[in-house]
């Protein structure tokens, strides 16, 4: 059966920026679907829209499935974007990506720290645009590293996991996605929790909600973990960025203001995090710490 | 014993499986009781997956005391630093109480239903 699909203007201002994508991936989730995108309502995509729609077309070309970009209808603006990030030769409909504003998009199959510290240092923060230093720059090198940990970890992803970014020169913010399209979060903390007979009742706020306190995880192996989303939120919450992630129905937003955590009415079974940093050192504030105290 | 942490895994000690790889090389020098300095120098990027891997998991079957005075750390950057020790903070919690681990769980079945 042959679908098309209209993409319209997303941003990600809103949930409801977000809602569009997710409903796309409602739209084709059927193993029978060849789809046509076509681009004749959109005037702008943003990063998120760009890592999402990457996944999506990966997600239905494993299946065996084509997916068919109707070029014609993207307008120059956008496929000018689409260039120049790297989206439309990575998919095999364009030529090389060029520097600007964007921030390459990419699809990693596996856990590859030198590529990804790449990305993260010379693509993305090592650009010029971001006025820290280099030790600022490492830190939030490790605290993003967390966000693809937990991916290739938990995620359980067939088809990789996809980010791209963008620079935002007049808001001086620095923006990533990372989507993949596993099993979600609520789903790993369920599973974890099966001995229990509440498990498969419990929401996807609160699954959520207990991903991100310190010392929780999912892994089975009686070695502590769970760090990692807890870390990302305090320097998020410290340094005035802000943190969303999207699983199954739950919702986490994260900002020095506010950590709420809700229940949606739209479904996406994967992970997405969309993370924005301040481009300026003088927000941060990082740990002095004295080696000289006792550490255990 | 010195282990130049730099040479084995080079500037990035961000992944679980080069955590295992300095754990392995470690762990059955303290167990027996021997000295061992990690030396940081070069490294620049920390996550905690490595971190949990290689030093957090000494807690599960070394005594605290004892980690201090046989495990020297150095040449660790502030920021490596400070994740550090809520790795080890975290790591303690965990196999010593499982109690808290327990009740922390427990909120989650609670909070679940107003959520």
């Amino acid at each position: 059966m042959k679908i098309t699909l209209s993409i319209p203007t997303i941003n990600d201002y809103t949930t409801a920026d977000f809602d569009v994508l997710f409903n796309l991936w409602n739209q084709v989730n059927n193993d029978n679907l060849d789809v046509t995108f076509e681009f004749s309502q959109c005037n702008f995509l943003r990063h998120n829209a760009v890592a999402f729609l990457g996944g999506l077309t990966r997600l239905i070309q494993s299946r065996g499935r084509v997916v068919r970009f109707a070029i014609e209808t993207i307008s120059e603006k956008v496929k000018t974007n689409l260039a120049q990030n790297g989206f439309l030769s990575t998919l095999g409909f364009g030529g090389a990506p060029w520097s600007g504003n964007s921030i390459p998009y990419r699809e990693d199959l596996h856990q590859d720290k030198v590529i990804l510290d790449d990305y993260l240092k010379t693509n993305w923060l090592g650009r010029g645009w971001v006025h820290v230093s280099e030790m600022l720059k490492d830190a939030i090198v490790g605290r993003v590293w967390e966000i693809y940990a937990n991916a290739f970890e938990h995620g359980k992803s067939q088809v990789g996991i996809f980010s791209c970014g963008q620079h935002y020169p007049r808001h001086h913010e620095l923006k990533l996605t990372v989507v993949d399209f596993g099993v979600g979060i609520p789903s790993n903390v369920r599973l974890f929790f099966m001995h229990d007979p509440r498990a498969q009742s419990l929401s996807a706020a609160s699954c959520l909600k207990w991903a991100f306190q310190r010392g929780t995880t999912t892994k089975p192996n009686g070695t502590s973990r769970g760090m990692g989303l807890d870390l990302l939120k305090e320097f998020v919450k410290l340094n005035k960025g802000k943190l969303e992630v999207f699983s199954h129905e739950g919702y986490a937003i994260i900002d020095s203001e506010q950590e709420q955590f809700v229940n949606r009415t739209t479904f996406f079974e994967g992970t997405l995090v969309n993370i924005t940093f301040i481009c300026d050192e003088s927000y941060y504030h990082l740990a002095k710490e004295v080696v000289e105290e006792p550490l255990f | 014993m010195k282990i130049d942490v730099h040479k084995i895994i080079g500037e990035n000690c961000i992944t679980l499986e080069d955590g295992q790889t300095i754990f392995d090389l470690i762990h059955p020098k303290l167990t027996a009781g021997n000295a061992v300095e990690l030396d940081f120098e070069n490294v620049t990027v920390l996550a905690s997956p490595f971190l949990n891997a290689a030093i957090g998991r000494l807690l599960k079957d070394i005594k605290p005391g004892n980690l201090n005075r046989l495990l020297k750390i150095t040449n660790l950057v502030p920021t490596g630093l400070a994740v550090l020790r809520r790795v080890i903070e975290n790591s303690k919690e965990y196999y010593s109480n499982p109690n808290v681990r327990k009740a922390v769980d427990e909120i989650l079945f609670e909070q679940s239903e107003s959520l």
